[in-house]
């Protein structure tokens, strides 16, 4: 049997090894057939009537462990179990001679985790090639002035050009106008990691503002900064909010704690300012309850109190906690008030409300080039820490650092599409995809911490970009029924009564649960578009004037113009 | 009986209406004998509210000042001050779960409402209720009334299978089965006097008719209600008989009992109920199925719809309380038994009697889920609705009983079970299930589910053929079902997505895949509002880009 004929192997990827052995499926049960590895996947087919394969990139890949020992008896009982990062694991079993189960042991454990074994990421090694360049989907001054920036109240800063200030920021900031560096330098000591509050978004008609930070050091004895209070006090001034709120993303409590290892919260020093606490858990509390997820899913599904488990799992309680957050920010927003964002180092929770806020309010992001932007730069260039969260090549699967806080905000998006269906370009499978190569190692996009280690590791030149890839057949990813409607301030109910489970997600290993009907479904879409596009193509011919307003032309090429209809401002640049 | 007898209070003035959605109004209210109409002729928007009587399920009222002052003021001080700040609220729970409030000033005018609605809205004589007086402009008496006939299903039947079934007009005054429509169709072997026979041996006369003839094998479903073997295990020779000439000797056949053998055989012992013994019924297989039915659907829906109802921010224990309510286990119960009859007859290729006790309620439930699993041609609009006149008109749900009231209702249950929204429930899962397969839309769901309960149209008045026969319900009333398929109705019914397939739709049953219904349950919510009007947007359009495809 030619296994190669079944994997188109990508530029770059090299087969390392096959070997026969039986995969214990946990739903046709064991299957004899043929794995298949290379320096990215595991290919596994299966010889028997029931012809199964598996196609999993080594990224996905946790944990490799023995199972069984040489005196193993019973049917099946050696072999290898692998635990992986996208809800499902794996379980292979081998006949007991030779050495046969040491070799594949180390060369998945060589494969799947070489940072451990001081070998370069599949990424560096792939040899991809796409028409469009996707490392320059996202550029940062072209996305501040797309917001109207600098103007007269906010400037554009580089005092971070070679990541003095703060090496987890990106080296691009814009900050109140008024504030000069050495104020800066002074603010980026008061505040955890120097994360000093920057703008993330602003609204053109009336200047407020989304700035995002760390937490202030406060410490035990109540440590005080001027030039953080002055600064913040800057930051309201710049649309002239009364009072500036402080969104604390944590419940009140871990703010108090965190007193005890020198952080803390903004105290009634801070005139002019609310302090609210959004309760929302750290990593740990999240990584904890999508493990209970998995539990009840994989490989069996809870079936008899299915709701009631799920609930004790609360995953859909964070994520409404999530999203009740990000409302809370948007409505302030949207209202004319400017907002502080910020957990502890405001890399995790405050990613995750600074991004989904700006998905709210602003409609450009709600296009797929706009999320990709999104994800660009608040989860990227903010560094939100990928590399430490997801574990990409790293063998410590039990690091406490590791927390599917990523995955939630996915969660949350996708919760919102379900919602809006009309409100984005984007579909589905796009979330799918963006959550499978957040673990695969294929493309460069997820790897590392922050932009200065990407940076560091020459990541932009020497692999490829998750969009380079989407954008090679866009089509598949877009939404048909897309309707924008720039200034729409979109408000999803943070409901437990309209969240749901993304089964086609989490459970999507599950071949009886797997949702109906999916290639007819997708096929019905993709002839939609071609209708769509038809369509609006004839609404061209027949008037001279541009389509109705509210159809929309597809995949606008280049950086989208500006999305919101208000008055045009004055921005010196 | 005359409805003016209950109008104490026909119309007041300056009353408030507050309703989901809309900014609370001033207007008239007034009480006529079958609706609640509500003008507001202040604002420019003119709006005007017209409901129908029978659709209210409670009403709660709250009268104000009832007792604030009148304590401390002389009877003479107390006339000056009427009907001055007197007023009431009444809260309004119709049994399309909408839910409303009237602020009504003049706290003995509020009363005098709250009685009219109560008495008017419980009232049971058939031929006093609105469809006898609903007069469209674009429609006539003399219109053909309902989509199906037992001829047209006969004759495609015969079409394939020359000979092995016949039309039966045994029923043609309804003595023999007052549930059962005139012409049913029966093996041909089997006479009439076979089918009296049988009738006497089958509770209410519910003797097993074809209700479905599967195209690819020829095997059919029939249903009937129980066997009357009762404690000492009787027989009926004819009923047997029947049973063998539908299986044609060789061939073997399944009963699906929609009880469990225990539920049965406690059926058997005290109430002359029973099964098809194996020892009687050779060839035939029985599947016991506990489904759920009366009291405790009843209850389960009224759990649902309080959950869903549930104002307060204490929504941690929603999953459990949604749980707790059962809804989706029945659901689920009944798509999954639904599932094992289209198995046993479309991939085990044989025929299948199916009944519980009376065979009205969950029988009808799985032989339609079946059916749209099964055969395409229920599936697009006017099939399914055909679908629904067979099974349920024809084929004898008691709506009346079943739907008199719905969850908010305070009064004592007595027959009510939503056994007709479960159905709508599940061919929404399906719908779900199956974005592309079904040719009809959630509106037709949700549309359906408020008509049943209260309707314009005489579909699903009275309990039986019988009685509809009896007070001339097709000569006095419109059709519901002719009415949806008139062309201005048709697009909003259609499903844009739709794509016919050939292949049998099977569902997901896991509790993962099955959903709560937020269309229907959370219906008059702000977000169930929002995605309605999405879901518009979208069918127009699939609906504008297809016809300029077609130009």
């Amino acid at each position: 049997m030619d296994l190669l004929a079944d994997v188109a192997l990508l530029p770059g990827e090299e087969r390392v090894t096959d070997k026969e052995l039986i995969y214990i499926c946990p739903f046709n049960g064991a299957l004899k057939g043929k794995v298949f590895i290379t320096n990215y996947r595991l290919f596994f087919k299966s010889t028997e009537a029931e012809a199964l394969t598996l196609d999993v990139p080594l990224g996905v890949i946790s944990r490799v462990e023995k199972m069984g020992g040489a005196s193993s008896r019973g049917e099946n009982s050696y072999g290898l179990d692998i635990t992986c990062k996208d809800m499902r694991s794996l379980r292979f079993a081998l006949k007991q001679e030779g050495h046969s189960r040491r070799d594949i042991f180390e060369i998945l454990s060589k494969y799947a985790f070489p940072l451990s074994h001081s070998q370069p990421l599949f990424s560096y090694l792939s040899q991809e090639k796409y028409e469009e360049n996707g490392w320059s989907i996202y550029k940062p001054l072209e996305e501040f002035r797309r917001q109207g920036l600098p103007n007269e109240r906010w400037r554009i800063t580089f005092i971070n050009k070679n990541y003095e200030l703060c090496d987890t920021y990106p080296t691009i900031l814009a900050v109140p106008y008024r504030a000069s560096e050495e104020d800066l330098r002074r603010v980026a000591a008061f505040r955890s990691r120097g994360r000093i509050p920057v703008l993330s978004w602003i609204q053109r008609d009336n200047q407020a503002a989304i700035a995002r930070c760390s937490q202030p050091l406060v410490g035990m004895s109540g440590k005080r900064n001027k030039d953080d209070e002055r600064y913040l006090e800057l930051l309201r001034e710049t649309n002239g909010t009364p009072k500036l709120t402080i969104f604390d993303a944590r419940p009140s409590v871990n703010a108090v704690a965190n007193k005890a290892t020198g952080g803390g919260y903004e105290g009634d020093e801070y005139q002019n300012a609310e302090l609210i606490f959004l309760d929302i858990h750290n990593i740990h509390v999240m990584r904890e309850s999508l493990k209970k997820l998995r539990d009840i899913v994989y490989p069996t599904v809870e079936e008899s109190h299915w709701l009631s488990s799920l609930e004790s799992t609360h995953w859909l309680e964070h994520i409404k906690l999530v999203l009740a957050g990000a409302i809370r920010v948007a409505d302030k927003v949207s209202g004319g008030k400017s907002v502080v964002l910020h957990c502890s180092d405001g890399w995790d929770r405050t990613a995750q409300l600074s991004s989904l806020a700006m998905l709210m309010l602003d409609s450009h992001y709600r296009t797929l080039r706009g999320f990709e932007v999104l994800i660009e730069k608040e989860w990227l260039s903010f560094g939100h820490k990928f590399a430490s969260r997801i574990g990409h090549g790293d063998k410590n699967h039990a690091d406490q650092d590791r927390s599917p806080i990523f995955v939630q905000f996915i969660d949350c998006v996708w919760q919102m599409t379900k919602q809006f269906p009309t409100a984005f370009e984007f579909n589905e499978r796009l979330l799918a995809t963006v959550l499978e190569h957040l673990y695969s190692c294929r493309f460069g996009t997820f790897l590392f911490n922050c932009e200065s280690m990407r940076e560091l590791n020459e990541v932009r030149s020497k692999t490829v970009s998750l969009w380079s890839y989407v954008h090679s057949s866009s089509t598949r990813y877009l939404n048909p029924f897309y309707t924008p409607e720039s200034g729409r301030v979109l408000y999803p109910v943070a409901s437990m009564r309209h969240l749901e489970l993304w089964v086609s997600y989490y459970i999507r290993w599950n071949p009886r649960i797997r949702q109906q009907q999916q290639s007819p479904v997708e096929q019905r879409y993709k002839e939609l578009l071609v209708l769509r596009d038809e369509y609006l193509r004839k609404l061209e011919e027949l008037s001279p004037s541009p389509p109705s307003a509210h159809m929309t032309s597809p995949a606008p090429p280049g950086p989208a113009p500006t999305t919101q209809q208000f008055t045009h401002l004055h921005t010196p640049f | 009986m005359e409805f003016s007898e209950h109008i104490r209070t026909a119309n007041v003035e300056n009353v408030v209406l507050r309703q989901p959605f809309h900014p609370s109004t001033k207007g008239t209210l007034c009480i006529t004998g079958h609706h609640l109409i509500f003008s507001d002729r202040e604002s420019q928007s003119c709006r005007q509210v017209l409901l129908l009587l029978r659709n209210i399920d409670a009403i709660e009222k709250s009268v104000e000042n009832l007792l604030g002052n009148s304590g401390l003021l002389s009877s003479a001080r107390w006339k000056e001050r009427a009907p001055g700040p007197s007023s009431g609220t009444l809260t309004i729970k119709c049994k399309d779960l909408c839910v409303f409030q009237l602020d009504i000033p003049g706290m003995e005018q509020c009363l005098n409402i709250a009685h009219s609605i109560e008495a008017l809205s419980s009232m049971n004589e058939v031929a006093d209720m609105y469809p006898f007086f609903h007069r469209p402009h674009d429609a006539s008496l003399q219109d053909q009334w309902g989509l199906s006939s037992p001829q047209h299903q006969y004759h495609q039947m015969e079409a394939l299978q020359r000979g092995r079934w016949r039309l039966s007009y045994v029923n043609g005054d309804h003595t023999v089965c007052p549930s059962y429509p005139p012409t049913v169709l029966v093996p041909k072997a089997v006479s009439d006097e076979v089918l009296l026979k049988v009738a006497r041996f089958r509770q209410a006369g519910r003797f097993p008719v074809v209700c479905y003839h599967h195209r690819k094998n020829g095997k059919v479903i029939m249903r009937s209600s129980q066997p009357l073997t009762g404690a000492n295990r009787k027989r009926c020779q004819e009923d047997e008989l029947l049973l063998q000439a539908v299986i044609d000797g060789s061939d073997k056949g399944y009963i699906i009992d929609t009880r469990s053998s225990q539920q049965a055989q406690q059926a058997r012992m005290t109430a002359g109920g029973g099964v098809e013994s194996k020892s009687s019924y050779p060839g035939w297989t029985r599947l016991h199925r506990q489904m759920e039915k009366g009291k405790s659907l009843q209850e389960s829906l009224i759990k649902v719809v309080e959950a869903c109802g549930d104002q307060t921010n204490n929504m941690d224990r929603w999953l459990s309380k949604l749980e707790n309510s059962k809804w989706l286990y029945h659901v689920q119960t009944a798509l999954s038994t639904a599932g094992l009859l289209a198995e046993c007859v479309e991939r085990d290729g044989h025929s299948v009697l199916v009944h519980g006790s009376e065979g009205t309620d969950c029988t009808l439930l799985i032989s339609t889920l079946a059916q749209l699993i099964m055969d395409p041609a229920c599936r697009t609009l006017e099939g399914f609705l055909t679908l629904l006149e067979r099974e349920w008109v024809q084929g004898g749900h008691p709506f009346q009983q079943r739907c008199a009231r719905s969850a908010h209702s305070h009064a004592r249950l007595q027959q009510e079970a939503p056994v007709f929204l479960l159905l709508l429930d599940c061919a929404w899962q399906l719908w779900y299930q199956f974005p592309l397969a079904l040719g009809f839309s959630e509106d037709l769901l949700l549309r359906l589910a408020t008509e049943a309960y209260a309707s314009d149209y005489g579909t699903f008045l009275c309990n039986s053929d019988r009685e509809r026969c009896a007070i001339g319900v097709k000569e006095k009333t419109h059709c519901l079902f002719q009415a949806l398929l008139k062309p201005e109705e048709r697009e909003l019914y259609s499903n844009p997505l739709y794509e016919s397939t050939e292949l049998a739709i099977w569902p997901s049953v896991h509790p993962q895949s099955l959903q709560l219904w937020r269309g229907f349950f959370l219906r008059w919510s702000q977000q169930g509002r929002h995605l309605e009007e999405a879901h518009d947007e979208m069918r127009n359009m699939i609906c504008q880009w297809g016809r300029l495809a077609v130009r």
